[in-house]
Order: structure tokens, then sequence, then C-alpha cells
């Protein structure tokens, strides 16, 4: 599936200059969170570690929040994210380090780690931080954002759960299917 | 069946660009027994190429060489590495085009003298006027099949368009129908009619749309006369020690460089490529890039004010379903400047399909909000609003001072601060097709500020005098003879109008004066 997202902003390099300080002010809040920002560090490709994953899949519903769709549309939508962390070490890490934040400051809030949170309003406040706060992994957000903001809704599967038809030349298009059906006018 | 040049043949017209007005050109030429090379950068598909996939088609045929954006403009700020939304294939951005295809009005060809001194302005009147256009206006609508002119019947009115309509009656307008349109009402010139499919801005699966892909180039190449080679980015434009142009320097579809000779050279890459390969053609005669002694090259660009209004209602609207731009509102298009500003704007339909507006219908927002408005997407109804755009000389394609391009070349930068009258067109726009969808019942409307330009213009204008622009009222460069600008670039302002039919039309008007220019060898 390939892409277009006009707004899609990266800085890799913005990104690395600030994880540093990130990484230290996480290792001060808990064990757990310690280990992510440990394994943060360690560079090179891999599998993201299951809960990690599942974090990505409740920031991406948190970031698009539709409550007619099930995990499965979230879980797809991660899925390019866990294959480029698979295969670039560098992406790998920005998702680490993200998910690092997002538990430490969840920590913090909440008393638990991001998916573990259950009030929604708590994880809100979370992502808030991660867009407003300058020491934020501004980088984690955009390569979220950018991609599943595409991977969620290019599912075909979900599109008549909004409406959409979708491709319509095999079926002769609208012309005789409701182009001018309107009447509420 | 398609001809074939020597690389040494320096008789043929050597034309850039396959879109409106290379893809025109060419054939109009070639009808008149001219010889042409088409160099065009992007690859060649077919209609079978095509499919109703806004992401896939966005990435088949989009021009997505690396550009930057500077400048106070919205554009700079949430598409800096994608500035413009062209096309980048064998038939240009008349395979992605809209098809609206309207005419300029009068004032609009004349706005240095009708709109008066505006500060931080370069207004000037083009070197022609709409009486000067009519009969290519016509000679372009009955080639592109443009309904409602010519007794071309219109299209019938879609849902989109009866929610558009009912909020213009309320409004108290009265220029409201279905668009003049470059798209097939009924079966013509070998080509379907439109099968409302709603994909017109993905490329025609039915043809139905007027694309030079499909009607102008294979009929030049029917001629034996056209020679259309793909793949074949220019990278530079030859000249004499005379300032007269040689050919060009190209990479090849393999990357190899080549050098096609040329007794002409017609130059129609969009208004961003066509000056910057002007400018990458700088030589000891025209140390300032090639054709720009005026300094003008790269100036005056214009990109229309453009902004959406989407509308969310209780009840469906399915703005996906049926011809994506067919409705349109004029009664803002004409000259009034009681409401604030100079110059006009049309009110057109633009549905998007549900992934694009999902992605694109608040940038960089997310959270419950932005979800709701994309929960009731099959509700929502949207009108694309496109205004005139004043010339300014420091909004101006130039060469990127560090970034280069995989030829080494340097990339373009497209810089854009609104004019205040723009920002003020913008705001009275808005609130219109506000009023007009609340008129009717809309729940909510969320504005969306510029997409990356589609309408490119202005960066080699004609003038009638040397020093204030780059081309004459033929297209022809000032200071070079053989020399032709046949795209949008030409423009002197930017009209009110989706800008195809003016260069379809010019186009048509260039190739009667390159015939007859040859035909008593003055070029």
């Amino acid at each position: 599936m390939k892409v277009f997202n006009w707004t899609r902003r990266f800085s890799r390099r913005g990104f690395l200059a600030r994880g540093a300080a990130t990484v230290a002010a996480v290792a001060a809040t808990s064990g757990k969170v310690l280990a992510d920002a440990q394994d943060a560090r360690t560079v090179g490709p891999g599998a993201l570690k299951p809960e990690q994953a599942r974090t990505l899949v409740v920031f991406t519903r948190d970031l698009f929040p539709h409550d007619q769709l099930d995990d499965s549309f979230y879980q797809r939508a991660v899925k390019p994210l866990e294959d480029e962390a698979a295969q670039d070490g560098s992406t790998k890490q920005i998702l680490a380090l993200g998910v690092a934040w997002l538990d430490a400051k969840a920590v913090s809030v909440a008393g638990r780690p991001y998916a573990q949170v259950g009030e929604e309003s708590k994880r809100v406040a979370v992502v808030t931080r991660l867009k407003q706060d300058p020491s934020a992994p501004r980088a984690f957000f955009d390569k979220v954002y950018s991609t599943t903001i595409v991977s969620l809704y290019n599912q075909p599967e979900l599109w008549p759960k909004f409406g959409y038809e979708g491709p319509s030349s095999a079926k002769g298009g609208y012309l005789s299917r409701g182009f001018n059906d309107l009447n509420w006018l | 069946m398609p001809a074939k040049f020597d690389r040494n043949d320096s008789s043929v017209v050597v034309i850039i660009g396959s879109g409106a007005g290379g893809g025109t050109l060419a054939n109009e030429l070639t009808q008149k027994g001219i010889s042409s090379v088409v160099l065009e950068a992007g690859k060649r598909i077919e209609i079978t190429d095509f499919q109703n996939d806004e992401d896939a088609m966005f990435a088949l045929f989009t021009w997505l060489d690396p550009r930057t954006a500077s400048g106070s403009w919205y554009v700079a700020q949430t598409s800096p590495d994608l500035p413009a939304w062209i096309s980048k294939l064998v038939g240009g951005t008349t395979v992605h085009w809209g098809a609206c295809a309207l005419r300029f009005q009068e004032h609009e060809f004349k706005t240095g003298t009708r709109y008066g001194a505006i500060s931080g302005a370069n207004l000037l009147d083009w070197p022609l006027g709409l009486k000067d256009m009519e009969p290519y206006y016509d000679r372009a609508e009955l080639k592109m099949g443009v309904t409602g002119t010519h007794g071309i019947p219109r299209l019938p009115v879609s849902n989109h368009g009866k929610v558009l309509f009912a909020g213009a009656k309320k409004m108290g307008y009265t220029q409201f129908l279905t668009t003049n349109m470059a798209i097939n009402s009924v079966p013509r010139d070998g080509r379907a009619s439109c099968q409302q499919t709603g994909f017109c801005i993905q490329g025609c699966t039915f043809g139905a749309k007027w694309s030079t892909l499909y009607t102008e180039i294979p009929r030049a190449e029917a001629t034996g006369k056209t020679e259309i080679r793909s793949e074949s980015q220019v990278l530079h434009i030859e000249q004499d020690q005379s300032g007269k142009v040689t050919g060009v320097v190209y990479a090849d579809p393999t990357g190899a460089i080549e050098r096609q000779k040329a007794r002409i050279v017609c130059v129609a890459g969009n208004a961003i490529e066509t000056p910057r390969l002007l400018l990458n053609s700088s030589s000891n005669v025209f140390p300032q890039g090639l054709a720009n002694s005026s300094g003008q090259v790269g100036r005056n660009y214009m990109k229309h004010m453009t902004s959406t209004v989407f509308a969310v209602f209780d009840k469906p609207v399915h703005m996906y379903r049926g011809t994506a731009q067919s409705g349109i509102v004029m009664d803002e298009a004409r000259l009034d400047t009681q409401r604030g500003f100079v110059g006009g704007y049309q009110m057109e339909l633009l549905p998007q399909g549900l992934p694009s507006f999902a992605q694109n219908i608040v940038p960089n927002a997310w959270g419950r909000d932005r979800a709701w408005i994309v929960d009731n997407y099959v509700n929502v109804a949207g009108v694309w609003l496109i205004g005139e755009d004043l010339a300014r000389e420091t909004n101006r394609v130039t060469l990127h001072p560090d970034r280069k391009d995989k030829y080494g070349l340097p990339i373009p930068d497209i810089h854009v601060d609104d004019h205040p009258n723009d920002l003020a067109m913008q705001k009275h726009a808005i609130g219109q097709a506000d009023a007009l969808y609340k008129s009717i019942g809309a729940k909510r409307t969320v504005h969306r500020l510029p997409f990356p330009s589609t309408h490119n213009m202005g960066t080699c204008r004609m003038s009638e005098n040397p020093r204030d622009g780059v081309v004459n009222r033929w297209g022809q460069s000032h200071d070079v003879k053989n020399l032709f600008v046949s795209d949008g670039s030409q423009f002197t302002s930017s009209g009110g109008e989706n800008p195809t039919l003016t260069i379809v039309a010019l186009a048509i008007r260039q190739a009667e004066y390159i015939a007859e220019q040859m035909s008593h060898a003055a070029i």
C-alpha cells in the first residue's frame, strides 16, 4: 500500500537530538519504563515486542477513534510500522522510544503503562503532551500518524462502515446506481 | 504510425511536455505538416492502467520529484515538499484534471488597467484580449467536446450538485448549473460518454474525459510526423553564440544523456518546470537564465486563491458518486470591489473519496472531533473555492541553493507570500460557502485551506514590452525568436477560472503562428 499524505512531515535529525534527553527523563520514572528505554537504545532492526505493538494499536485508536471499528482495523493499520521496524533499525528505535515515552507519561498520570490505562481521557492527556511538550519525541507522533492515517483508511473492508462504496468502474460507474438519487432537499 | 527522428535532425520542433499545452501543440503542428519530437519526463501508460484507487493513482502519476516550498502560504506549512499536485506522465496533468473548461472573462485579460495600482502586486495587461481569444476558445471547446458549448448537452446533476444548487438558490444566486466540462455527455469523437464513476481525478477509465494522452497524442502520431519520447527529462536547452536555441540535452529512460537538435523549441513543462529549465539553461549569452533578460523568468508565480468548505448534513449525500467537478456557482466570479477585493472566484464541486477525505480533512489533527467528521463522511458535501491570485514579483520559482535532483541540477523552490487581496477573497469565499450550506441545514462546516496547487501559472508571462515579461502575445520569447513557452507559464494574470481551456486555446493559436512564421522562414 503506497501512500499519500500531503501533510506528512518527518525530521529524523530532530528526533535523535531530543531522544537522548527523553531517555534520561524516562529512566527516572519506573523500572518497566527503564527497561523499555534501554531496549529503545539498542540499535538494529527487529520485531517489536507484543506489548509495544499493543501500545501502538491503542495509540492509533486514540489518534483516529472510531467506535464502529474493532481492533483488527487498527492492528492492520499498525502492521506497516511493524514491518518497517523489522527492516529498519532507526524506525524500530523511533517506535520503541515513543512507546517508552507514552508509558512513562501514562505511569505519571495514571499509574500504569499507556495501553493499560482504561480511561480514554487520561490517554488523550498523554497524547496532548506528546504533541505539545517540546522535549517529547515528536518524530514518533509524526511517524505513527503519517503511516496509520493512510494504512487505516485505505482498508477496503473499512469503507462500507463509512458509507463509501469505493471503485465503481467495474460496476459501470454510478450512472444507474444512485448518482442522482438524493431526494431529501 | 509514430515517427522516428534522428537526433541530429535539426528541422524538427522539439516540444517539452505532453500535457494540455505540449500535447495540443504537437497535434496542431503535425496536422499542418510540421514535424515534432515531444520529450516527456514521465512514463507512458494507457487507460487500462487507470484504477479507481486514489492513493495508487496518486503514487502512479504524480510529479513527486523533490521540490521545496517557502514563504507565508499555508501550503509551505502543510505540504512543504509537495507544493504542487500535478502529473508526470504522457498526457501530463490532463490525465488528472477535473475537466472544468471555463473561458476567462474580458476584464481578467486586462488586470493592469482594470484593477489599477495595487500595492505589492505586479499586475499587467495581457498583450491580447478576449476578442483575440474567442475563435481559439471555440476551437478548443470543439476539440475537447466541452459540454454547454456549441450545442453539446450538459452533464446531468449529481446528488452533490443538487446540494450545492439548493444552497445557491437559497442564497439568491442565479448562475449555477453543471459546469462546462471537457467530459463527454454523449458519445463523441470516438470516446464514450460519462458513466458517473466519480474517479475523474484518478484518470477516466472510460476515456470520457478529454486528455491529450488518448486524443491529441495518438492523433499526432498517426500522421507519421510526431515522435513521443517518454521518460525523457530535458535538462538543458542549448544555444549558439547568436542566442538562438539549437537543441536540447535530455536524460533518456536509462539515464543516458542524449542531445536532440531542433529548429524550434517549445517549453510546456508546467509553470514550475518550465522556468526551472530556463534558469538551468544559462549561458554566456544569457547569464541569468535562458530568455531572461527581463529578469522575470520564474517570477509572478500564481496558483489561484483556493480553499474548500465541507458541510456535514444529517442525511446522505454520497458526494463520491458521479462526475467529480460537474457543478458550479458563478455568481461570485464577477469583478466587484465592493466585496473588498479585486477579481472573483468560482464555487466548484470537489468531492473526495473516503481515504483522501479522511487523510486530508484537517491536517495534523487527531482525536474525537476529527473522527466525528470522518464518521459522517456519507453526509458530507464539499465545494472548492477557486479565484484570482494576483501576480507578485516575489512569488517565484527559484533554483534551490543547495539541493540537487538525481541529475545534479538544482531543484525548484516555490516561494509564495499571500497577497492581502488573496486572503480577503479567501475569507469572503469561505464565508459565502458557509452561508450557502447552512442555508439548507448543514449541521457544521469544516474549512480546508489550500491543497497543493494544481493550477500553476505566470512564471514566464506574456507582455507587450519585453521589459515586463518573458514572451510575446504568441508565447514567443522576447529574447530568442525560436523559443516558445506553450503552457500556463505564459499567463499574465491567473483569472478566476481553471486554466486548462485557456492553455489549449493558446496552444492552438501558437501553432498557427509557428506555422505561419516557418512558412516564410522567419524562424
